[in-house]
């Protein structure tokens, strides 16, 4: 079930806060798991086992690890638990992407799976693995009731695309958190506005992207304004669901780590990769890179652990080679930022923004490529190979078309609006007037969205298939 | 308003909207049909074990959850509103839409389309045609041609002719294209207006070696006309008139429909059809297989034979008076394996009218 959509606006949601209020404090995170998996099995219904059986294996793995007196035993249990949880990973993530690979290197032709992604299973493995690795760390104490573990693992506003709850973070809310009409109207502020991020701008770039792509009229600049038009599309799907999931769980009385800072404001790609899909980048930063040495080691070893993570990174995003390519690109700049850039990038104001937009700008045209030939001809496209032309008809008719859906989306992009908007709260009459606005304009939002979703159709959110 | 009560107010408000609009949407009577986009709407779908592991059933309530949405009417028109008022895109659900006249976006010329049909065509002329028929082509430019100048991005016509000329070598070319201009079109239909086809009909029947005489007399149907792309644009415009032209040959033509596999009796205007969904199915009652229209007042023995879509229907009556008969062909809605079997081709003059749009999307041509 998707976030935009009817069904959970209208039928899903409205049922579940009714439920989750009306329940007494002890049953609410039984209501959060029944309502989780109803959730989940609404979208895939085959693929419940699935998640339960990573729900079982982990609070046992868990209960285990806490429990054991002896270092191998709880390194073995550890490991079973990691064993199970990243080959459920592999085999319906990645089995095909390997098979075809070994295909063509070796050039058999071994028949594929084709087996279809669960939704989410790379977030609710993650959360799993971490919750494990840190029971074995000693960072946080095992889930006793498996209720609450399992309403953790499930809990529907994260769990199909994040962010990565970790359960250290959350374990106390599991068991005691507060529920106030001040979290739960600033919940719901903060899911419409995700809601809106997702429906007004992400699905109307979208379109854009999708026409630029089956349009056999291709000019340089339309690759151009395909490219920044699909990087503002993915920022605002993404932190739009990010947004959407904070809101849901605030409305629950759960606070979730942000999950981005405006990406696009940055001056490096150092500091892009701290402000996007940070619950992410901080996962692999605690349970690969930091393992494996991180930066306390040599510099050729350095250099190895960041390409590793990136590889990881990438193939997280997809099992498909131009991710791996997107991870390793990104480990190449992230190398040479470390070894000499940097330093020049933080003096410059201007050039530092210019290099990092348009680093992301192409690295997200591999990203959404289906291929790594396509990413090559795309990219190509962009500086002029092929013989096309610098402009054509449809270029100019699409950008006329979606030019204030771009410049909203521009501005949305960087913090401009949020300090305006903290600026006018230090004013006690101006902070009123906000106050009087507020409820109209989030009714009003609600209304124009229900109208978008009841004219559409065109709605995926992108993050479902990692 | 102070912060603490503006979150409690905000909390009940919204709480308020989304049950009062939950509640609604589960007791709100069913619709069967949409007016706007000439459709039947979703109803519940049916639930049962297969239909949930097969997950139709989730994906069927959500189009009946949007199909079925109170006052969906409304939305759709909020929604076109935001997207053209504050949004400023020049389309909504592909429809183009600029100083009243609306058109399908059309951007390009479909190679593979224009083969299909000039397959088709071929097939049809090897199949039933011989030295005794006179064979004819004329393509009938889409409305998007001539709203370049509005803004509109639009395939290249000339392009799209030429290729489909190329193809059809054997037939003789009739261009009409500089004969038409936007005011040719209703403004929120794909079709062309019957009463400023006059010239088109005059030179159609020039070419094609036959006499045309003006004696029409305009008329105009009393209902109001919307066409299909107010539903799709969803926007609130205006109605359209239908002018036709009458005259007492076209009253005294006999029309025969064999589109249900049996002779049925049809006219040239069917008033009935007028007020139906879709007025413009007033010219010879719409989209049919096979009609043959005679004019006992023919001065002539000449016959057509007319392979067809939906903007013959309109022109044909003008060219009634000069013919005994004419037979209209729909191969969207007929196998061309079968016509055999229920026309004759012998010594007709044979004309393929098509629109630009049916050509360059053909896939439905059998």
């Amino acid at each position: 079930m998707l976030f935009s959509s009817i069904p959970f606006l209208y039928y899903f949601l409205p049922a579940v806060i009714l439920a989750y209020f009306v329940f007494p404090a002890k049953l609410k995170n039984a209501v959060l798991l029944f309502s989780s998996l109803f959730f989940y099995g609404w979208g895939e219904p085959k693929y419940l086992f699935l998640i339960i059986v990573s729900i079982t294996t982990n609070y046992i793995a868990g209960l285990l690890v806490e429990k054991t007196k002896t270092k191998k035993l709880k390194r073995l249990f550890l490991v079973l638990s990691l064993i199970i949880s990243l080959g459920l990973l592999g085999y319906f993530k990645y089995a095909d992407f390997f098979i075809s690979s070994f295909n063509s290197v070796t050039g058999l032709q071994l028949p594929l799976l084709k087996i279809a992604l669960p939704i989410g299973i790379s977030f609710y493995t993650f959360q799993t693995i971490s919750y494990t690795i840190d029971v074995y760390r000693g960072d946080t104490k095992a889930q006793k009731n498996l209720i609450s573990f399992a309403s953790y693992v499930s809990m529907f506003p994260q769990l199909i695309a994040g962010p990565i709850v970790r359960y250290s973070d959350i374990a106390i809310q599991l068991e005691e958190r507060s529920l106030s009409f001040n979290k739960f109207a600033e919940g719901a502020r903060r899911f419409i506005f995700g809601l809106s991020k997702k429906i007004l701008i992400a699905n109307s770039l979208g379109e854009l992207c999708d026409i630029f792509k089956s349009s056999n009229e291709k000019a340089v600049l339309f690759y151009w304004l395909y490219a920044v038009a699909f990087s503002l599309h993915i920022y605002f799907d993404f932190s739009g669901y990010s947004d959407m999931a904070i809101g849901l769980g605030k409305i629950f009385g759960f606070d979730f780590l942000e999950n981005f800072n405006y990406p696009y404001i940055s001056k490096s790609i150092t500091e892009f990769w701290r402000r996007w899909h940070m619950s992410l980048g901080g996962w692999f930063r605690d349970y690969v890179y930091i393992p494996l040495g991180g930066n306390r080691v040599s510099k050729l070893r350095n250099f190895f652990n960041i390409l590793v993570v990136w590889m990881l990174t990438g193939l997280w995003h997809g099992a498909a080679w131009n991710f791996v390519l997107w991870g390793l690109l990104f480990a190449f700049l992230l190398i040479i930022e470390k070894t000499f850039l940097l330093n020049f990038l933080k003096n410059s104001k201007v050039f530092s923004r210019i290099y990092t937009l348009v680093i992301v700008v192409i690295s997200f045209v591999i990203f959404n490529a289906t291929d790594v030939g396509e990413a090559f001809e795309y990219i190509g496209a962009m500086f002029g190979a092929g013989k096309i032309p610098m402009v054509s008809s449809q270029l100019f008719y699409y950008f006329k078309s979606y030019f204030v859906t771009l410049v909203i989306a521009l501005f949305g992009s960087t913090p401009l609006l949020k300090n305006g908007i903290r600026k006018l709260k230090e004013n006690e009459k101006t902070a009123k007037l906000l106050n009087i606005i507020e409820i109209p304009v989030l009714i009003a939002l609600l209304i124009v969205i229900t109208a978008y979703l009841v004219d559409g159709s065109f709605n995926p959110f992108l993050y479902f298939r990692f | 308003m102070k912060t603490d009560l503006k979150n409690k107010l905000s909390t009940f408000i919204l709480c308020g909207f989304f049950l009062f609009v939950s509640l609604w949407c589960i007791f709100k009577g069913p619709t069967d049909y949409s007016e706007s986009e000439r459709r039947v709407i979703a109803s519940f779908p049916e639930i049962n074990s297969q239909s949930i592991f097969s997950t139709s059933f989730m994906s069927d309530f959500e189009t009946y959850t949007l199909d079925q949405f109170p006052l969906r009417e409304n939305f759709r028109q909020l929604k076109a509103g935001v997207s053209f008022g504050i949004f400023k895109n020049s389309d909504n659900n592909g429809v183009f839409y600029k100083n009243g006249y609306a058109a399908k976006i059309e951007k390009e010329v479909n190679p593979s389309m224009l083969e299909h049909a000039s397959e088709r065509f071929n097939y049809l002329c090897e199949t039933y045609l011989d030295e005794s028929n006179k064979v004819f082509l004329s393509i009938i430019p889409d409305k998007s041609v001539f709203m370049k100048e509005q803004g509109l991005v639009s395939y290249d016509f000339s392009l799209l002719s030429e290729s489909i000329r190329e193809m059809n070598s054997n037939m003789k070319y009739i261009d009409i294209f500089p004969l038409l201009s936007l005011e040719d079109y209703y403004k929120t239909d794909t079709h062309w207006k019957q009463t400023e086809l006059l010239d088109v009909a005059e030179k159609l029947a020039k070419e094609m070696s036959v006499a045309f005489e003006d004696t029409f007399e305009k008329k105009t149907l009393d209902v109001d006309f919307y066409g299909v792309y107010k539903g799709q644009l969803a926007l609130n415009l205006p109605a359209e008139t239908i002018e036709y032209f009458e005259n007492e040959t076209l009253s005294s033509c006999k029309v025969t429909s064999y589109d249900k596999g049996y002779p049925r009796e049809a006219s040239v205007y069917d008033f009935e059809k007028a007020k139906g969904k879709d007025a413009y199915e007033f010219f010879l009652s719409g989209s049919d297989a096979l009609l043959v229209v005679e004019n006992p007042k023919a001065e002539t023995e000449k016959e057509l034979v007319v392979f067809r879509d939906s903007f013959a229907s309109s022109l044909i009556p003008l060219l009634l008076p000069s013919y005994k008969t004419i037979t209209l062909v729909d191969i969207r809605y007929i196998q061309s394996s079968l016509l055999g079997n229920f026309v004759e081709f012998e010594n007709k003059d044979i004309l393929f009218l098509y629109s630009s749009l049916i050509l360059n999307s053909s896939l439905s041509l059998k």
